[in-house]
């Protein structure tokens, strides 16, 4: 399936105002900003770094209610490297996230419009703690469902366009797999003792944030877009605690590409 | 609507409760409460050992709170750790590393390296992380000194491939302070026939000293190529620590393997790493491990023969256990022997 670029005179609004499910807004951003990585399977100790992350990310609305209904896929992937608070340790973090998602116009004034709906959250990746022996690393894999809102907000600074845009998702059940309190990965994946390393999540276990905050705007005839994640991922399975904090300022580039 | 969407983000971010670390602070008494709290919710012989930790922390907290510098407080941790009496516990600094070696220190060496290389020769191979000869009497004499280096299938294919027409071998791992179980799995499975169950593992499921998971047996199941089919003999001593630990209690499930030398080292515990605010190191044992008939380990494996080195025979440039060791494969043994 081929695309092109849309040769629209102001394209900014375009996630906004398009009925037309072949016309996709994409986005792919990258960021640099503050990681806080803590995992007692690995470390009483929280570390503190840096990260950078990529993230692209895709919305159209649907075939079957272009009005109403709008699909969103959001990829992310970032590194943190962090350091424990005496400065004589670190650790590694990786992850993989990807979020499909349906959403809802439910309700849109002037020029704000609100998007309710519910996403498939997959994440996959780990922690390495540059120091541990026998627990050095623990891989972080889960699924959610989450619940999200999405506001826009077309407006104009002066005579300059722009498209505010807020996101949360917040997961609302899922699965996770976590080594039980003080197991080792030599017995779940060398002697294949897997019992009850994948667990349910609830939003008490799991009790997870990831916003974006965005502003679009054309310089020429490119749309760029500022925003800043608050990604607060943390949770308790198995008795094993965990959170990947990460503030993040990213810069990207929008397009509008006609589906052929 | 503004006002409800609001509403909305406050109650998202009330929702997050924070899921974060215990609040120690940088200080003596928090690097000793934080280090005693690792041990308490964590160390997994606590109750086998029948040690008090409250009366532990009860006796070091004092002194704790006189140290004057970081070297005394290292010192006083230090002690407070080597309560355990478990050569897996370890606090680490720049300037030093706490540590128990009693389980080996106060016994009998029954190791010399030189004795060792004089056995092996000038003309020895190097393979599977081993040193390996054809001794004059066709009897095939190994020496493993880490379960770190990498003993892999290749290697272990080429080693028992060459001596294939030894009338026996000897495995010698004394002084073998452990390393990778999955080596000692590897090279177990190339001594059974057939699936043979060699111990249990077990895990903590909470923070008190009871939380254990039900033991997980383990199994080591023959290896699909070359298998050694004729006699073994393991030389142990009390530096065979952790992963050698561990192998000698699996090749003592086996029926053509006879341990000969002193009782291992133990160490059956295996260990997890940790931290202090301080950004000192703490090794402790997670993981207890058994053996076949769910009995501990942790002090050590007994050998089938009993032979201690010598001083006379080491003087002559005779190892007394490969030379027992050697007897034995051939019928000969007159060495007196208390069996376990």
């Amino acid at each position: 399936m081929g695309s092109q670029i849309l040769q629209a005179q102001d394209r900014l609004f375009t996630e906004a105002e398009t009925k037309d499910p072949s016309i996709v807004t994409r986005a792919t951003s990258y960021g640099i900003g503050l990681a806080n990585v803590f995992d007692n399977y690995l470390s009483p100790q929280s570390y503190h770094g840096w990260e950078v992350r990529l993230s692209r990310e895709s919305v159209h609305a649907t075939k079957w209610n272009p009005e109403k209904w709008s699909i969103q896929s959001y990829f992310q992937g970032y590194f943190d490297y962090t350091e424990n608070r005496a400065e004589n340790n670190n650790t590694m973090a990786g992850m993989a996230n990807w979020n499909y998602g349906y959403y809802y116009k439910c309700w849109q004034q002037g020029g704000l419009q609100l998007y309710a709906g519910g996403v498939a959250d997959l994440n996959g990746g780990f922690i390495y703690n540059l120091r541990n022996g026998n627990n050095p690393a623990n891989m972080r894999v889960y699924v959610n469902m989450d619940a999200s809102v999405r506001l826009l907000w077309k407006t104009h600074v002066k005579r300059f366009p722009l498209l505010v845009r807020y996101q949360v998702n917040v997961p609302l059940a899922g699965v996770m797999f976590a080594p039980h309190y003080g197991q080792s990965y030599f017995e779940i994946f060398t002697l294949g003792d897997s019992k009850g390393v994948v667990c349910m999540t609830t939003p008490f276990s799991q009790p997870s944030l990831r916003q974006m905050l965005s502003v679009d705007f054309n310089v020429k005839k490119t749309t760029l877009r500022l925003s800043y994640v608050c990604d607060l991922q943390q949770a308790t399975a198995n008795k094993v605690k965990s959170h990947l904090y990460s503030h993040v300022l990213m810069v990207g580039f929008v397009k509008h590409l006609k589906k052929l | 609507m503004k006002r409800h969407l609001i509403y909305i983000i406050i109650v998202l971010f009330a929702f997050s409760a924070c899921v974060t670390e215990d609040d120690f602070v940088d200080s003596p008494m928090g690097n000793f409460e934080a280090l005693w709290k690792i041990i308490d919710e964590h160390y997994c012989f606590l109750e086998y050992k029948q040690i008090d930790w409250d009366a532990i922390h009860s006796k070091y907290e004092p002194q704790v709170k006189a140290t004057k510098n970081s070297k005394q407080l290292f010192e006083v941790l230090g002690n407070m750790l080597a309560e355990l009496k478990d050569g897996h516990v370890n606090l680490y600094t720049i300037h030093d590393q706490a540590r128990y070696w009693d389980w080996y220190q106060n016994y009998p060496r029954n190791y010399s390296e030189e004795l060792v290389e004089k056995y092996l020769g000038q003309g020895y191979r190097i393979g599977a992380g081993m040193r390996y000869t054809i001794l004059e009497d066709n009897i095939g004499y190994v020496y493993y000194g880490s379960f770190s280096s990498g003993a892999g299938n290749g290697g272990l294919s080429e080693m028992l491939d060459y001596m294939s027409l030894c009338d026996g071998l000897i495995l010698d791992i004394r002084n073998n302070g452990g390393g990778d179980l999955t080596n000692a799995d590897r090279i177990a499975a190339r001594f059974t026939n057939e699936r043979i169950l060699v111990g249990y593992i077990s895990h903590k499921t909470g923070k008190e000293h009871n939380d254990f998971s039900n033991p997980e047996p383990i199994y080591i199941d023959p290896y699909e190529n070359i298998r050694w089919q004729k006699p073994v003999v393991v030389l142990t001593n009390r530096h065979t620590y952790s992963a050698a630990n561990y192998f000698t209690s699996i090749m003592n499930e086996f029926p053509n393997v006879t341990l000969l030398g002193d009782q291992t080292g133990g160490g059956s515990g295996m260990p997890f790493s940790s931290e202090l605010p301080n950004g000192w190191g703490v090794r402790f044992s997670a993981c207890p491990i058994f053996n076949a008939q769910k009995q501990h380990i942790e002090f050590g494996v007994a050998p089938d023969v009993w032979v201690n080195l010598e001083d006379a025979d080491k003087f002559q440039g005779i190892d007394t256990l490969i030379e027992a060791a050697r007897q034995l494969m051939r019928g000969k043994l007159f060495i007196q022997t208390v069996c376990k």
